[in-house]
């Protein structure tokens, strides 16, 4: 009998990962702060997209089992990051509200794999309202033990709420797309964004916009003060072996000493990111 | 563009047969072995067509419920069904739930492709 769908995402095998840098944008500089790893679902099918992926996911009700099988995924893939870049992972806050089993799996998991979990960032991702929250605390209060921060996904949006921000006290804020799109030129958008900076700094929180689309929008982001910004219009979610290659983690800074790299600290430049990506593309693509 | 179809079956055999016949004759097909396999490509892409077995006890669920979920999600969808069993009684409630068409199974390939082209205007 074939496999089920599900029965295939549980394979961490049938999984690939893309990583998405995230950029510190104060100071007119664009410096590659972390990466986000994102999964995609079973190559060549209607699941390789990650929104249709996850929303069966949430239908199977399965978001713990998938969370531990995307992390297998993510940190297989991790670890031949630089050993001081730090990656961002999302969860269900569903799963850590559920029991401490995917903190020790993933605390185990990382260990195998050589990893320190303090370079890691949990994302907390979250669409139903029955999450139990003491258990989601002490998982967190579990995590930060060994380092591990958390980011507030989505925040604006579904249950990434003024409660979520009180009882997860998340390092950062991530701005989901929907407020940061046309910023530049909607003072609506620009208010609702300024008051969420002013929460996060009130709170000793970082804010990270999503889905920026323009470099107007970029700007006005700097000039509102908010800290981080990941969008396709810096660097869209690319392989491994691309963002390797394409020059963003050459900081001698994301290297331990015995692989430190020479170099100057990497600025973001349109063009270099072009070029770079066609050679990478080009050096991957089959003979 | 090609219009999109969507077969949910309990029997892969089946399905495979319609799938090939279907995409030969220049429709996009995806096939759903669950009830939330088959609600996640309801909600992401937009079907021309539908076409559920009634009875997929195999799966944990009734064709009925599917077709009221694609109803109560899209006036727009044609919905044809498929059962081998209980024929008369199965007919008038699934055509009260919003089917469109039905067709006894076994069927001919070219009896699917020929109902599909009444509902959706479309042709094998």
């Amino acid at each position: 009998m074939r496999k089920s769908i599900l029965e295939t995402i549980l394979d961490p095998h049938e999984l690939s990962v893309r990583f998405q840098p995230i950029f510190q944008i104060q100071d007119g500089a664009r410096h590659v702060d972390s990466v986000e790893a994102l999964i995609r679902g079973p190559r060549g099918t209607n699941f390789e997209r990650a929104d249709i992926l996850f929303d069966y996911v949430r239908r199977k009700k399965a978001e713990a089992a998938v969370d531990q099988s995307c992390l297998t995924t993510i940190c297989d893939a991790a670890k031949n990051l630089p050993s001081k870049l730090r990656v961002n992972v999302n969860v269900h806050a569903s799963t850590l509200g559920r029991n401490s089993e995917f903190v020790d799996f993933f605390l185990g998991h990382v260990q195998k794999q050589s990893l320190a979990p303090e370079r890691f960032t949990m994302e907390l991702v979250e669409y139903a309202p029955t999450c139990n929250i003491p258990e989601l605390t002490n998982s967190i209060g579990k995590l930060r033990s060994y380092g591990v921060r958390i980011a507030l996904d989505d925040v604006g949006l579904g249950q990434s709420n003024y409660r979520m921000m009180l009882d997860c006290h998340p390092e950062y804020f991530k701005l989901d797309a929907y407020f940061v799109n046309g910023l530049c030129s909607d003072t609506k958008r620009r208010a609702v964004v300024e008051s969420v900076v002013a929460l996060a700094k009130a709170l000793g929180s970082s804010v990270v916009a999503e889905g920026v689309t323009s470099n107007d929008d970029l700007l006005q982001l700097e000039t509102m003060d908010v800290d981080f910004a990941q969008a396709n219009l810096l660097c869209p979610a690319i392989s491994l072996k691309d963002l390797l290659a394409s020059g963003y983690l050459d900081d001698p800074a994301f290297w331990a000493p015995a692989r430190r790299q020479t170099g100057k600290r990497n600025v973001y430049n349109l063009e270099q990111h072009r070029e770079q990506l066609s050679l990478a593309a080009e050096q991957s693509s089959p003979a | 563009m090609a219009d999109r179809v969507l077969i949910i079956d309990d029997d892969e055999q089946l399905v495979d047969a319609y799938r090939d016949y279907l995409a030969g004759g220049g429709y996009e097909v995806d096939c759903a072995q669950e009830l939330e396999e088959a609600q996640t490509l309801l909600a992401h892409f937009s079907y021309s067509v539908v076409i559920t077995d009634l009875r997929l006890s195999k799966l944990g669920f009734g064709g009925l419920d599917l077709i009221k979920h694609v109803r109560e999600n899209s006036s727009q969808t044609r919905i044809i069904v498929l059962t081998g069993y209980g024929w008369p009684e199965l007919k008038a409630e699934a055509s009260a739930s919003g089917a469109d068409a039905f067709l006894r199974k076994p069927m001919r390939l070219k009896d699917l492709g020929n109902t599909i082209a009444q509902v959706a205007g479309g042709q094998v």
